[in-house]
């Protein structure tokens, strides 16, 4: 059985406890509504037409065959709708930032000529039931002219490779400069001078779909002037904002609705075009219009993971000290720029000696995008396995070899707390690693073989603008209103929490009102393991702000109530805040059959204070499996010849069953350093984090070959031992 | 997803001669058990049926019994049903063995006997639209592809797997199939059941158009019969066999007296390994034994481009197949 421990802190009245989740009753007895589940009077169904081809001019669109269908009552292309949906391809990546969305070279629409991707949108029918919608999309008939497509990003930048836009296929910074993203800290040449030895690999990594449960869906209702959009955000504040802007509306002009949805995973990030498609579709037919896509539509329409190459050059001495680390990195983006093609990783070291030049480049592969943390779990495989294969060549333990070099706080830069030594140490200690490593990789007898490998990695815990506004009245009911959605870790209940605590009252006299940019402040989103921080701090200044109005005049009495609201903008001082983890796995690979099988999973992190012990076990646990599927099983593999996606969906995408999944042990250890409230960190991403890099470390280990690629297959497992 | 018309069906021959009808006006038919790939192969538009027979109706289909002649199981059998038998479980284990390791749990509950057979392939170009040989065009885009769960044995034009866990089974239990069609009933022996690629690139079996797999008839096994399924997979559930290895042995003591062999996931059809069971004749079942058995399985192999682990996992499969049927 999968255990949770953890140290450092006691737990308070509320935070620390286990805690169910509030809605856990609406959800598991189907009371809690989904964006589909909605109903409104006179509601169409919406399908989208999708490109067949990886690149194609659209010479002619005709619908009048399917407008003619009874039933169908708006179709829009790109000649009538020429919607930007401004999130969907921005300069650098860069995603919450108006100057740097209109300064963006590279616009895309709801609808684009030509069609760059298999599954780029080509015209959308509403109808009065979804079979009209479907049949519908049958009769619209397009020419294309088809264009060459590349689909590997080094490729992509090849002479005579196809140009996907005019202005090449390097993707444009943020000033909409082409120029790949480097970062140069100290000398690296000099530090490969001073190195004993100089190691070189090139570490490859997959595009990934984050595979949440619902896909996308949008209901579309124009009320006058002003839309109302039920659909399932990270963000709702962002997702009005991008919409209004792009739909030429003023924020309040929007009012956004995310109750329940099924997971986002970085999917549901921002406004995505099913939102814009479906508010185009109703303004025009005059009624509310639901879009929906199917699990294929979800795979290519949306985004994943960017598939990455990673070049990497490390300078050692026999000491083990590293003196320089170069990446020269090539991130596939698809072919619009929805996020930054980060390689992350490299920055976890104090080498002071770095050079790192990443290239984001087009491709005409479906478009990537956020997938919880981003640019961290391939740049961590990468530097970490290239890192444990340096210590295994020099005769050194791995994690002996990370303590030398890993980041420290300095002089320059100082942390809000540092505890990642304690935090390696205890997991070396809970996962018996000395016993488990072997010295010599790949040194069972026989054909089952046993490994263990080791990951660590800090990620931002920063703090940021939100707001949290609190009522209570002449009853003691207290309610608190908060933007946040609930993704999966519990937004609604970690928020109820932190207002409970702050008050010092019982979790069930305080009603969290969530999911309705109408009703509720400003909230940061879903993303960047923000919200328990950010707007935790908002509710706990909220709160404050309530007891001094009590302080000063007391208590509400008969149908008055008091209010408070904060949005605080807190700081750390100059200091850099982090979370902190290593995991530690064993594997056994069979090598006659080349399938790994994970037999010991021990996490420990530090994210600070913990607030409900239930989902932040579940963050790491729910990470570390897609970290596990990452590196074991999934790719969206193409067909080099036609440029036709061949695995979409969970059957190919071999995600971890139910019986696939290991126990894992999850240890945090709690401390509070006075930023976050009551001391809470991040957990959503940090998991997903470390678990690619040390499966591949284990596997490793235990077949003594380095695997360069994910995901690691059966076939490059036999492939390295024949 | 296009409209088509549901007939449900009240006997097999009426199914047959419904589609037959249906056939004769230009319209495309497919029988339905449990419709469990059926209907999304229709969603996707891999599969352009006009009109499905739905068989779930038939009252008569879906019955295991044994009679002096052998076991006789109805093709409306669900999966979950057929790993459950205790006649199966006893006197068939690789069948019952097979028939459980399909799909999930809801797929065994209502996915059929002879849905699981005559299944179609699951290339992922055909399960894609292309236009290759299963759908009807010309071409097999594996050969230049992406070919890495793609045919070892038997291949061309056309280099699908079969996806049936449970046919190998049968043919390694000499099963008979009972085939029903507009005009009246047959039987085709297991192994004559399925076509190559060579023969028909279009179609997995000999199923005329009109014809429907009905059941299965499975001759009395020898008491000192043993057998067994194994399935190598690319994870723990809903995978179809990266390599599967039905095994049916007759032994005395632990010497074969008997051998049939028979691989999933290699070939277009399921691939009888006769070398395998020659050599396995007359030899004590042991470590080295079970080792050159595996080592003998893959001497005609012809791996494409990207495919040839598939040749030391045949290997290791065949010979942990073989040494799992030791005896004590």
């Amino acid at each position: 059985m999968s255990e949770l421990t953890r140290t450092g802190l006691e737990p308070l009245n509320i935070i620390g406890n286990e805690t169910a989740r509030v809605d856990a009753v609406e959800r598991v007895t189907g009371q809690a509504k989904y964006t589909r589940d909605w109903k409104l009077p006179g509601m169409l169904y919406a399908k989208v037409l999708r490109s067949p081809h990886p690149h194609a001019r659209i010479v002619s669109i005709d619908t009048t065959e399917a407008a003619a269908l009874p039933g169908v009552r708006s179709i829009i292309t790109h000649e009538d709708a020429q919607v930007v949906w401004g999130s969907g391809s921005v300069n650098g990546g860069r995603q919450y930032n108006d100057p740097t969305k209109d300064a963006t070279l590279h616009r895309r629409y709801i609808f684009n000529n030509p069609v760059r991707f298999v599954g780029d949108s080509v015209a959308a029918v509403a109808a009065t039931d979804r079979h009209i919608a479907a049949q519908a999309l049958t009769l619209i008939k397009v020419e294309y002219e088809e264009l060459p497509f590349v689909l590997e990003p080094e490729e992509s930048l090849a002479d005579g490779a196809p140009q996907i836009w005019p202005e090449g296929n390097l993707c444009p910074d943020f000033r909409g400069e082409l120029k790949p993203m480097v970062s140069d800290i100290g000398d690296v040449e000099a530090g490969f001078e001073e190195a004993d030895h100089v190691f070189e690999e090139r570490y490859e990594t997959s595009f990934i779909h984050n595979a949440q449960m619902e896909p996308r869906c949008a209901l579309a209702h124009w009320q006058r002037d002003k839309l109302v959009l039920y659909t399932p955000s990270q963000g709702i504040s962002n997702c009005r904002h991008d919409t209004a802007r792009d739909l030429g509306l003023e924020d309040h002009q929007v009012q956004v609705i995310t109750k329940y949805m099924g997971g986002g995973f970085g999917n549901k990030n921002q406004n995505q075009d099913a939102d814009l498609v479906a508010a185009t579709l109703s303004r025009r037919a005059g009624v509310p219009v639901m879009l929906e896509y199917s699990r294929r539509e979800d795979w290519l329409g949306v985004h994943g993971r960017w598939p990455t190459v990673q070049n990497y050059k490390i300078g050692v001495k026999e000491d083990g000290t590293v003196t320089a680390m170069e990446l020269r990195g090539y991130s596939g983006m698809g072919p619009y720029r929805k996020n930054s093609g980060g390689i992350s990783g490299m920055d976890a070291y104090g080498c002071p000696n770095r050079y790192r030049e990443i290239h984001p480049v087009y491709t005409n592969r479906t478009t990537s995008g956020n997938f919880r943390a981003p640019s961290e779990p391939h740049g961590f495989y990468g530097v970490e396995n290239m890192m444990d294969e340096v210590a295994y060549q020099i005769g050194m333990d791995p994690v002996e070899f990370t303590k030398i070099n890993m980041r420290r706080p300095t002089e320059e830069q100082q942390f809000t707390n540092y505890s990642l030594e304690e935090v390696i140490d205890d997991g070396v200690d809970r996962f018996n690693w000395q016993s488990r490593r072997k010295v010599v990789p790949g040194s069972d007898d026989g054909p089952i073989k046993r490994g263990a490998g080791f990951s660590f990695m800090m990620f931002r815990a920063g703090v940021g603008t939100s707001s949290a506004i609190v009522r209570v009245n002449a009853r003691e009911e207290y309610t608190l209103y908060v933007g946040v959605t609930d993704i999966g870790p519990g937004a609604k209940t970690t928020m109820g929490m932190i207002a409970a605590e702050a008050l010092n009252v019982p979790l069930s006299q305080v009603e969290v009102v969530w999911g309705d940019t109408d009703r509720c402040p400003y909230s940061v989103g879903e993303s960047g393991s923000r919200t328990t921080i950010m707007t935790g701090i908002a509710v706990v200044e909220a709160v404050q702000d309530l007891q001094r109005q009590i302080a000063d005049g007391g208590m509400p009495s008969g149908s008055d109530v008091l209010i408070a609201s904060a949005s605080p903008t807190p700081t750390t001082d100059g200091k850099t805040r982090q979370c902190f983890g290593a995991h530690f796995v064993e594997v056994e690979v069979d090598t006659r059959v080349g399938s790994t099988r994970i037999l010991k999973y021990t996490a420990v992190h530090e994210s600070g204070r913990i607030i409900n012990p239930t989902t932040a076990r579940d963050q790491i646990r729910g990470a570390t499996l897609q970290g596990i599927g990452q590196a074991l099983h999934e790719n969206l593999l193409y067909d080099p010849k036609t440029g036709q996606p061949l695995t979409p969906g969970y059957y190919r995408g071999r995600h971890l069953t139910h019986k696939d999944i290991p126990d894992i042990d999850v240890h945090f250890i709690e401390v509070d350093d006075g930023y976050g409230p009551f001391g809470a960190k991040t957990a959503g991403e940090s998991g997903i984090i470390l678990a690619p890099a040390a499966v591949a470390n284990a596997v490793a280990n235990a077949t003594g070959k380095r695997m360069t690629s994910l995901p690691i297959t059966r076939d490059k497992i036999l492939g390295a031992m024949a | 997803m296009k409209s088509l018309t549901n007939i449900n069906a009240t006997s097999f021959n009426q199914a047959a001669v419904a589609a037959q009808q249906a056939s004769d006006q230009g319209q495309s038919v497919a029988f339905s058990g449990g419709g469990t790939d059926l209907l999304q192969q229709v969603k996707d538009g891999t599969d352009a049926a006009d009109v499905i027979i739905n068989l779930r109706s038939v009252p008569d289909g879906r019955i295991i019994e044994s009679n002096g002649a052998g076991v006789s199981i109805g093709g409306l059998v669900t999966l979950t049903e057929l790993s459950e038998d205790p006649l199966v479980i006893s006197g068939l284990a690789a069948i019952a063995q097979a028939a459980g390791s399909v799909g999930t749990p809801q797929i065994r509950n209502v996915g059929t006997l002879a849905g699981n057979v005559t299944q179609r392939p699951w290339c992922w170009y055909y399960r894609n639209g292309f236009n290759c040989f299963k759908a009807g065009g010309e071409e097999c885009f594996s050969v230049n592809g992406e070919n890495g769960q793609h045919a070892i044995f038997g291949g061309g034009p056309s280099y699908i797997v079969h996806p049936s866990d449970v046919a190998p089974a049968l043919v390694a239990f000499d099963a008979v199939f009972q085939v029903t069609g507009p005009n009246g009933d047959r039987e085709v022996s297991a192994e004559d059941f399925f076509l190559l690629p060579i023969t028909n690139p279009v179609r997995e079996n000999s199923l005329a158009e009109s014809e429907l797999l009905t059941g299965v008839r499975i001759p009395n096994v020898s008491a000192n019969t043993v057998s067994t399924y194994h399935k190598v997979m690319d994870r723990e559930a809903w995978t179809h066999a990266e390599i599967g290895v039905a095994t049916v042995i007759q032994r005395d003591g632990n010497s074969v007296q008997d051998a049939k062999v028979i691989l999933a996931g290699v070939a277009p059809i399921p691939w009888r390994v006769q070398a395998v069971e020659d050599f396995l004749i007359g030899k004590q079942i042991s470590a080295a034994v079970a080792q050159e058995a595996g080592e003998i399985g893959i001497q005609d192999s012809q791996p494409l481009s990207n495919n040839a682990h598939k040749l030391p996992m045949t290997s290791a499969a065949i010979e942990r197949a073989i040494l799992s049927l030791a005896a004590g």
